[in-house]
């Protein structure tokens, strides 16, 4: 009956999960993205057996065959994969909630388009005039000293401090001369 | 000169505890730390190579296997290194690329991406991807995975450009599915198997009922060949592999992929060497489906990273090809298929860096990648376009170059297999690489002169940058060369490592995983598992069934 219900959680977050990952909303994907790491929580959970009031505790090291063989104990290996899964998930969301920030920071949407939308609008696929990320190459601007501080280019991050910036410039002073 | 195991320590632990170290002390300070930060950096790519080296040398050339048990723990219970052959090719060619990419990457990368800690990362993600090809426990694996992966979702979007952020959320997310995909199968194996040792599956995974090894081979097949980008799975590659620095794009080009396709190499050998009978057809349709719609996609493509990040796909295809014919009975040699594979994977990596870093010098020359509106550097940078041809007609396959004889070797193999369909479309591939090839070469440096960028490059603007860019190109091209020239003896090498990778036997004994419970002083566990499966055939066809010392 349990184990029914354990398969029932995790069918039912795996499935919200990928319904929440499939909308266009990035805030739907951050939380699509947690229920999926909680439904393979579970799922790594169900992976050892479902016991009740066993410990995975011997008293007495010397008839743990037998303890083993008359009443199982529980399992504690999927407790600590779950663990390191939970830490790494963790993480990951942190990641990624910092990247949806910086992405709604800088692009000013919330919406995740695809790449080609420009292009199949324009009708014409090989006309690459339009494409939003082949006309500016933005991380060539960092290499402008113009640019570099700039606060429109990277709202939020601290400007380079002056005594650094002149000797960041005095090592490219070299005699190659641009053609 | 013997080698310890110990050694197999050295490719995890020196980029992870240099990394460690430049973080304690990367707040201080600007431009001079960044010296000591690359100083450092640099220091830990050449103790890996050199551990790397030795052990190749002992593996690949002497055919020993390592087997490293951290803290002396026996095997199904500590975490497992395993270095063969396979690995330590991979592990070579991997502190290769990372030490080529280096110098390109101090000479491109600018101040701020090197204040957000860009070297650092640089180690973590060389760390994870050494971790990954030797790691011998599946969920150690998933871990070196997730450190992999966390490395290049920030050194993918460090800087922030909307293009980077664009890109990062379909690379994040992609690459977060297959990892979930991976764990869900460490979850299946833990459940019905009862073990995460890599060793301990193999051996069990023959007892097993057919329903658990096609659910197993399945998830694995869909986690690990989204990380190495085969068909129908590769979406997040060219998403996002134009958008960072093009340093950064040149270690991905060269790294990550090749990880999906080790542990798919790995997985299948060890794991499921009938299903590579069995499932061969579906194996050489994706690698067929990979190679044309990798080829062709470049075709269309405007830019030169864009083009290069769709060819990756493509050769992801060959490669898939070679472990496809791994286990058919063929005249020419056991493991015929797969040593192919192995000299294409180091073809491959190669020269696939070389490109990407000139492709990158170029962008940078020009301010903008678009083929349509560059033009005419051939005169500008004569050494640039020389290294830039000699990449591309290695990568097409051109004879004194190791392209050829990689996809000469394949070729060979899928033809005495008698899979005419899937070698005619490699060899369709090949020419439309070649095709590929030619088209970057005629926009970029021919024609006239045309620099649409109005914004000077200052980082260009230095005579020891220039050189710091090209030097590991013409290094890599020359590897390249060597490669092709000394095809023979580096042929039988590989033929030498895919052997060894076949042996499963001398795997699981390597290892030589213990039961879990056995009682004291008895050689015997307490239930065999033997015994166990034959009174209760159906115990482990359901998923959450593991009843495997229930039956005292």
């Amino acid at each position: 009956m349990i184990s029914l219900l354990l398969a029932l959680a995790v069918g039912s977050l795996f499935a919200s999960g990928t319904y929440l990952i499939l909308r266009r909303g990035q805030i739907k994907l951050i939380l699509g993205l947690a229920l999926l790491s909680h439904g393979v929580n579970l799922l790594l959970f169900g992976s050892g057996r479902l016991t009740e009031g066993r410990p995975p505790i011997f008293l007495d090291k010397n008839v743990y065959a037998e303890t083993i063989a008359s009443s199982l104990p529980a399992d504690p290996l999927p407790q600590a994969l779950i663990l390191t899964a939970i830490v790494i998930s963790f993480g990951i969301t942190a990641f990624v909630i910092v990247l949806v920030n910086r992405r709604h920071t800088v692009t000013q949407t919330d919406f995740v388009h695809g790449e080609y939308v420009p292009l199949l609008r324009e009708g014409d696929p090989f006309d690459f005039s339009d494409s939003s990320d082949n006309v500016q190459h933005d991380w060539l601007a960092y290499e402008v000293d113009e640019v570099y501080d700039s606060e429109d280019l990277l709202p939020g991050l601290p400007a380079m401090p002056e005594s650094e910036r002149d000797e960041s410039t005095a090592m490219e002073e070299d005699s190659y001369q641009w053609p | 000169m013997a080698v310890s195991a110990n050694l197999l320590a050295v490719p995890v632990a020196a980029p992870l505890l240099t990394a460690a170290l430049i973080l304690l002390f990367a707040r201080w300070g600007g431009r001079r730390r960044i010296r000591h930060q690359i100083a450092l950096t640099t220091l830990a790519l050449c103790l890996n190579l050199a551990a790397t080296a030795i052990l190749f040398q002992a593996t690949a050339g002497r055919g020993e296997r390592f087997v490293l048990q951290l803290g002396d723990w026996s095997a199904p219970f500590g975490i497992t290194f395993y270095g063969d052959g396979l690995s330590a090719t991979l592990l070579l060619l991997t502190a290769l690329v990372a030490l080529a990419v280096y110098p390109f990457a101090v000479a491109t990368i600018d101040y701020h991406r090197d204040r957000m800690g860009f070297h650092p990362l640089y180690l973590f993600l060389l760390m994870g991807v050494n971790g990954a090809f030797l790691s011998g426990d599946l969920f150690n694996l998933y871990v070196f995975f997730e450190v992999l992966l966390m490395a290049s979702f920030v050194l993918l979007t460090i800087g922030a450009q909307p293009a980077q952020t664009n890109s990062g959320i379909r690379y994040v997310v992609l690459n977060l599915l297959a990892s979930t995909i991976f764990l869900i199968a460490a979850g299946v194996a833990y459940g019905t198997l009862g073990t995460l040792n890599m060793a301990q599956i193999a051996q069990r995974l023959t007892m097993a009922s057919p329903a658990v090894r096609t659910v197993f081979a399945g998830l694995l097949l869909v986690s690990f060949g989204s990380k190495a980008a085969i068909f129908p799975l590769f979406f997040w590659l060219p998403a996002s592999y134009h958008t960072p620095p093009p340093a950064v794009t040149a270690l991905f080009g060269g790294l990550l992929t090749k990880v999906g396709i080790y542990t798919l190499f790995r997985s299948f050998t060890l794991f499921f060497p009938e299903l590579l009978v069995s499932w061969q057809p579906i194996l050489l349709t994706i690698s067929g489906a990979t190679m044309l719609v990798g080829a062709l996609g470049a075709l269309a493509q405007p830019g030169i990273r864009r083009v290069l990040s769709f060819h990756i796909i493509s050769h992801v295809g060959f490669m898939l090809m070679g472990l496809a014919v791994a286990q058919s009975g063929n005249r020419l040699a056991v493991g015929f298929g797969l040593g192919a594979a192995v000299i294409y994977l180091c073809h491959h990596m190669i020269i696939k860096t070389a490109l990407i870093m000139a492709g990158g010098a170029v962008e940078l020359h020009m301010g903008s990648d678009r083929l349509a509106s560059i033009g005419g550097l051939v005169t500008r940078q004569p050494l640039l376009a020389f290294l830039f041809f000699m990449s591309a007609i290695s990568l097409a396959g051109v004879p004194p170059f190791s392209g050829f004889v990689s996809k000469l070797s394949l070729l060979q193999i899928t033809l005495d297999t008698r899979h005419w369909f899937v070698s005619g479309i490699s060899l369709f591939a090949s020419l439309l690489t070649m095709i590929n090839m030619m088209r970057l070469w005629r926009e970029s440096f021919w024609g006239d002169y045309n620099r649409p960028s109005r914004v000077p490059v200052r980082i260009l603007q230095s005579r020891i940058r220039q050189q710091l860019m090209l030097t590991p190109v013409a290094v890599l091209v020359l590897l390249s060369l060597a490669l092709g020239i000394w095809g023979g003896p580096a042929f039988q090498l590989s033929m030498k490592v895919a052997q060894q990778a076949l042996d499963r036997e001398a795997y699981i004994e390597a290892v030589s995983p213990s039961s879990p419970i056995s009682t004291p002083g008895a050689e015997q566990p307490l239930v065999s598992l033997q015994a166990y499966f034959s009174d209760h055939p159906k115990a482990i066809s359901g998923m959450t069934a593991r009843p495997l010392l229930e039956s005292r």
